[in-house]
């Protein structure tokens, strides 16, 4: 029997295992590429601006990916993408100027769908506001100095020299459905690190990915609650000349600045009622 | 947001129902208010003051219920709308009494003007606060509730 062949295909293997390079996965959905699938046919919003009633329906999607190889189902674990959602519903849920959030599921949106597949789906759950969810995730895994241990095999199930980076960054566009007006965003950001095995590598980045997402979303959930509030001043102080709310009273928040209410008597009413007091104390008296 | 003001977080934080009505905008805010609470207290007869006290502790929580679907993501302050209540209360109270009947008539001919314009131009139609608005509707539900508490029978006074 040629020993070469056996030789040179062991040599291979060893050279393969022991050539540990860095290596990075790219995982990447784009609103641009969602909305305005043809560049110069990009569609104008309503000149007349959003009027926006409260309290609002809104929905939530994740953004599919723009090119065909590459999906957001791919991304998450089934039943995953329901979880995530859910983490900015439930942080919504008590909010007053909202009464309902449904979670779309990234099956309902095409590919490059357009406003058209976003009127589509708004109208198909009776939304009037769209949170459009984008993800971009990028793993690195870097080989330690030790990973060289790797070409005794052993090594590559017992020696952790696989250095494990998860960056996620997610971003929430908010539109109004009826006028294709963009709201706000809030972005939600995090990082995973960790160490595996050669032989763990994949099995810790589909973990460290899941785990990036729902960290990244808790995050999202924050920021967005805060940019309502950054957008709610900015539409009150009339700096947002496309956008108008309009609260329970048909009341404009350009016209009520945003103001609170108040319970109030004026000073020349306080000054009746004391002409009041005075007059029934001297009646009684009489 | 204010910890005692009344906002919809009082379904979870019940105190807002009644602590929405002692905070106020300010001292001004206060005071006008504080004298509009004072005099119904001051006119009702010391007899009628327990049933009063007891008003003014069920009162609150009622109105604030009722003016929670119209608090949009905004807080509300102020005793007025638990004054207007009183004024209803103890104007109609008053106004049953054979010996104090003009003043309370003058008492619920004061409120209802008040309401009456405030229905036609608005709210705040003699206050123009700053950072704050009127709530009509505060003054209105604190009129019915009033209305509504003085129709059960008051205890009959003792005879002395």
């Amino acid at each position: 029997m040629p020993r070469t062949p056996i030789l040179v295909a062991a040599l291979a293997l060893l050279a393969i295992l022991g050539c540990n390079t860095p290596e990075t996965h790219v995982r990447r959905s784009s609103l641009m590429d969602y909305l305005y699938p043809k560049e110069k046919a990009a569609p104008l919003p309503n000149p007349a601006g959003a009027r926006l009633k409260l309290p609002l329906k809104l929905g939530i999607a994740f953004v599919p990916g723009g090119h065909a190889s590459w999906r957001v189902q791919n991304l998450l674990a089934p039943g995953q993408e329901k979880q995530l959602l859910d983490v900015v519903k439930q942080s919504f849920k008590d909010r007053p100027w909202i009464s309902e959030i449904k979670p779309v599921p990234s099956a309902y949106l095409r590919s490059s769908g357009g406003f058209e597949n976003m009127d589509q789906v708004a109208r198909m759950y009776g939304v009037d506001v769209m949170a459009l969810v984008s993800v971009d995730q990028v793993q690195n895994t870097d080989p330690r100095w030790y990973s060289f241990t790797y070409l005794s095999i052993v090594g590559a199930y017992v020696l952790p020299g696989d250095a494990n980076d998860t960056n996620t960054l997610i971003d929430a566009a908010v539109y109004d459905v009826a006028s294709h007006t963009f709201l706000l965003r809030a972005p939600g950001q995090s990082q995973v690190k960790g160490s595996s095995t050669w032989a763990y590598r994949e099995k810790q980045l589909r973990e460290h990915s899941a785990k990036g997402l729902e960290l990244a979303m808790a995050d999202l959930a924050k920021n967005l609650d805060a940019e309502v509030g950054a957008f709610k001043a900015e539409v009150a102080r009339g700096e947002r000349k496309d956008v108008d709310v309009v609260d329970r009273q048909g009341v404009s928040l350009r016209q009520s600045g945003g103001r609170n209410f108040g319970g109030s008597f004026s000073w020349v009413e306080a000054l009746g009622a004391l002409i009041l007091l005075g007059l029934a104390l001297r009646f009684r008296r009489a | 947001m204010d910890v005692f003001a009344l906002t919809a977080e009082a379904l979870r934080e019940p105190w807002r129902l009644w602590t929405g009505h002692l905070v106020h905008f300010g001292w001004e805010h206060a005071l006008a208010n504080a004298v509009a609470l004072a005099v119904p207290w001051l006119l009702v007869g010391s007899q009628d003051r327990r049933r009063l006290a007891f008003a003014m502790l069920l009162i609150p929580p009622l109105l604030s219920l009722l003016l929670l679907p119209s608090l949009a993501g905004v807080e509300y302050r102020g005793a007025s709308g638990l004054a207007c209540a009183l004024w209803a209360l103890v104007g109609l109270r008053l106004a049953e009494r054979r010996g104090s009947a003009p003043v309370g008539q003058l008492m619920l001919g004061g409120l209802l003007l008040k309401l009456g314009m405030e229905a036609a131009l608005g709210g705040g139609v003699l206050l123009h606060p700053e950072g704050w608005r009127t709530l009509p509707a505060a003054h209105l539900w604190g009129t019915v509730l009033g209305l509504a508490s003085a129709l059960p029978p008051w205890p009959r006074p003792r005879p002395a």
